[in-house]
């Protein structure tokens, strides 16, 4: 009974993402029907080829990588919250986005302070390369704390610290920095799901791939964690793997899309709550997928806001997300009793 | 027939951080049967929480050896323990949307693959955990939604559904009314009885302890653990060595700790009954005795005391308090 519900609600919800999908392709500067655009795909029978190229080339991508940061980043925050069970915790906690930001930052700012780069160097595949790399380093550091400190709190402060000091640094550069290096720096820390060409997609395809392997391997253990981790070792559940494997998903998924897409706020921390209250479990079974397919719907209905449809013109995805997501969360927040069913 | 379920030998435990060992416990031996509803007993720091995580394995003990079901306890691997061994503790994060079907479920954890799936021996489990705890009623609710007691039952009921040898709780009666507190202590002297189990409950409630336990652990400071049959402890006075200091005692009348109390015997006549309620608010609140005798009558209640007749007890406790200043 309870299976076929789950079912049920599964498809309408696959059914609402593949929606979406199809929403956000056909909006933008140029407005190609969903049927259009299917037919294209499909039979390669294209009405125009001006079409062709905006879909396959530029909007097709541009879903598909909303469609797996929403996977990416809902994921991730759902793992952090269970695991430190805080509500307040998301994907970017352990000062991964800080890392991807900062390695983004000595490319474009320290770059041209120093001489090492210039403006002309920042193609797509530099700055998520400079970005893993500042969001590894950071996720090294994070896991040498990991491997010494036992309890959990401590490893959430110490992420929240390395996090702050990172955003020091990103500060200092900023300010002798020039102003183009610096306006360059600031459209990447407002993220951007275009711009992505398919090498970039597919690479982040596997990349998140291999992010979600540690997370099926751990569902049960996120459920006995529910009740803290001392419970969890009771049910023979042993929290530091635990802790290896959310560190390991959380840096791959959470680092890959903020050194594609920069940082995009909001989406991890509120889309496990937003899962927990349309679903009313606290079941990791149904979570995890229920979590990934509302990230990737909302990311894309934002990603579809942001094109401003009819206008050549788009919005930070950054901005659009919270923007469009807090009224949203607080609404829902203020409705339910949330911190109660937590 | 009674089992070993748990058993410590010799053991010395405590607490190491970089090269600085500290020690709590020496010497310690102790030997838990299955069947029986033990009750650990000791003031607070005194050691019991050292013991129960030596037990759970989450502290190695420095000496000495620490046995479940015969198997020392650190050759089991984390799932082979939870198999034996259920828990609740005195944590009380717990997801609101949960439901209580849904938590005891929790408690196959350690029986289920990995994707967590029950099977029919597993729903079936449930079911019976649900029902020796009598929450069965409740399964569906949410746990925000129930009162403190009905979680704590529910915390018992997964416990239980893990399906161990032993139980061990702690403090599972702290912050609950009286009633739940009998009420608790009386389900898990039954489980123990039926099911076969092995219980260890820390408490500080003495006075249920005392009715439900079937045998005592006490622990004191600078003192080997003192175990027995609890009335055998109450009968040598062994009780008494919990109370540190002189001011209060175990009262062998009452069954409960008490001041200690010279002369403070009043002369009263009446019905015995109120006779002692009387007595026991005038040693509470008047610190000396009168000789005069305080008759008692029922319907209406009065008291005549030295010629003068009290409605309530209260008037004639206000009455002796100005006489005593």
């Amino acid at each position: 009974m309870k299976n076929k519900r789950s079912i049920f609600f599964l498809s309408v919800g696959l059914i609402l993402l593949i929606g979406s999908f199809l929403l956000n392709i056909s909006l933008g500067s140029v407005t190609i029907s969903p049927i259009e655009i299917v037919k294209g795909i499909f039979t390669d029978n294209w009405v125009k080829g001006s079409s062709k190229q905006i879909i396959l080339n530029y909007r097709l991508p541009k879903a598909l990588v909303a469609i797996l940061a929403g996977f990416g980043l809902s994921l991730s925050g759902l793992q952090m919250q269970t695991f430190f069970r805080n509500p307040l915790a998301g994907p970017f906690v352990l000062g991964i986005s800080s890392g991807a930001g900062l390695g983004v930052a000595i490319l474009m700012l320290a770059g041209t302070i120093f001489g090492f780069s210039s403006s002309s160097d920042f193609n797509t595949w530099a700055i998520a390369f400079s970005g893993t790399i500042g969001a590894s380093l950071v996720l090294v550091l994070v896991s040498l704390v990991a491997w010494r400190v036992k309890d959990s709190m401590t490893l959430l402060i110490v992420g929240l610290m390395f996090g702050s000091a990172v955003s020091a640094i990103i500060s200092v550069l900023s300010y002798y920095s020039n102003a183009e290096s610096l306006k360059l720096f600031t459209v990447w820390s407002m993220g951007s799901l275009g711009g992505l060409g398919w090498s970039q997609v597919w690479v982040l395809l596997l990349i998140m791939l291999v992010g979600f392997l540690p997370i099926i391997a751990s569902i049960k253990s996120y459920n006995a964690m529910l009740l803290g981790e001392s419970y969890a070792k009771s049910m023979g559940i042993n929290p530091s793997k635990l802790r290896w494997l959310m560190i390991l998903s959380t840096g791959l998924l959470a680092g890959s899309i903020t050194a594609f897409c920069g940082p995009i706020a909001f989406l991890g921390i509120a889309v496990p709550h937003l899962s927990r209250m349309i679903w009313k479990t606290s079941d990791h079974r149904i979570l995890f997928p229920v979590s990934a397919i509302i990230g990737g719907i909302l990311l894309l209905l934002c990603d579809s806001i942001s094109q401003l449809p009819g206008y050549a013109q788009t919005l930070p995805i950054n901005a659009v997300t919270s923007l469009v997501g807090a009224p949203i969360v607080i609404s829902l927040v203020l409705k339910k009793n949330f911190s109660k069913e937590f | 027939m009674k089992k070993e379920a748990v058993s410590g030998k010799n053991l010395s435990l405590g607490y190491q951080k970089g090269g600085y060992k500290k020690t709590i416990l020496e010497g310690l031996n102790f030997s838990l049967q299955s069947g029986e509803l033990t009750c650990l007993l000791g003031p607070n720091g005194v050691g019991k929480s050292t013991l129960i995580k030596a037990i759970l394995g989450e502290i190695n003990p420095f000496e000495g050896v620490i046995t479940i079901g015969g198997k020392v306890n650190s050759e089991f691997s984390e799932t082979e323990l939870a198999k034996e061994l259920a828990v609740v503790l005195t944590e009380p994060v717990l997801p609101g949307n949960m439901t209580v079907a849904q938590l005891v479920a929790l408690g196959r954890i350690p029986h289920t693959n990995w994707t967590g799936k029950l099977s029919q021996l597993d729903r079936k489990k449930v079911y019976q955990a649900l029902d020796a705890t009598k929450i069965t009623y409740l399964k569906d609710e949410r746990l925000s939604e129930i009162s403190d007691g009905q979680r704590q039952k529910a915390m018992i009921a997964r416990a239980l559904a893990q399906d161990g040898k032993v139980m061990i709780l702690d403090e599972p009666t702290a912050h609950l009314d009286l009633v739940n507190r009998y009420e608790i202590m009386h389900l898990l002297r039954e489980i123990c009885v039926n099911n076969e189990k092995a219980i260890l409950v820390v408490t500080h409630d003495l006075e249920i302890a005392l009715e439900t336990a079937h045998r005592f652990w006490l622990m004191n400071c600078g003192t080997p653990l003192i175990a027995g049959l609890p009335e055998d402890l109450v009968i040598s006075g062994k009780l008494n060595e919990l109370i540190p200091g002189k001011e209060f005692h175990f009262d062998l009348e009452k069954g409960k700790i008490q001041k200690r109390k010279e002369n403070s015997a009043w002369n009263i006549s009446g019905d015995k009954i109120m006779a002692y309620w009387i007595q026991k608010a005038l040693s509470k609140n008047i610190s000396v005795t009168f000789e005069s005798q305080i008759k008692i009558t029922k319907e209406p209640f009065q008291l005549l005391f030295e010629e003068k007749i009290f409605g309530s007890l209260e008037g004639f406790l206000n009455f002796l308090e100005s006489k005593t200043r």
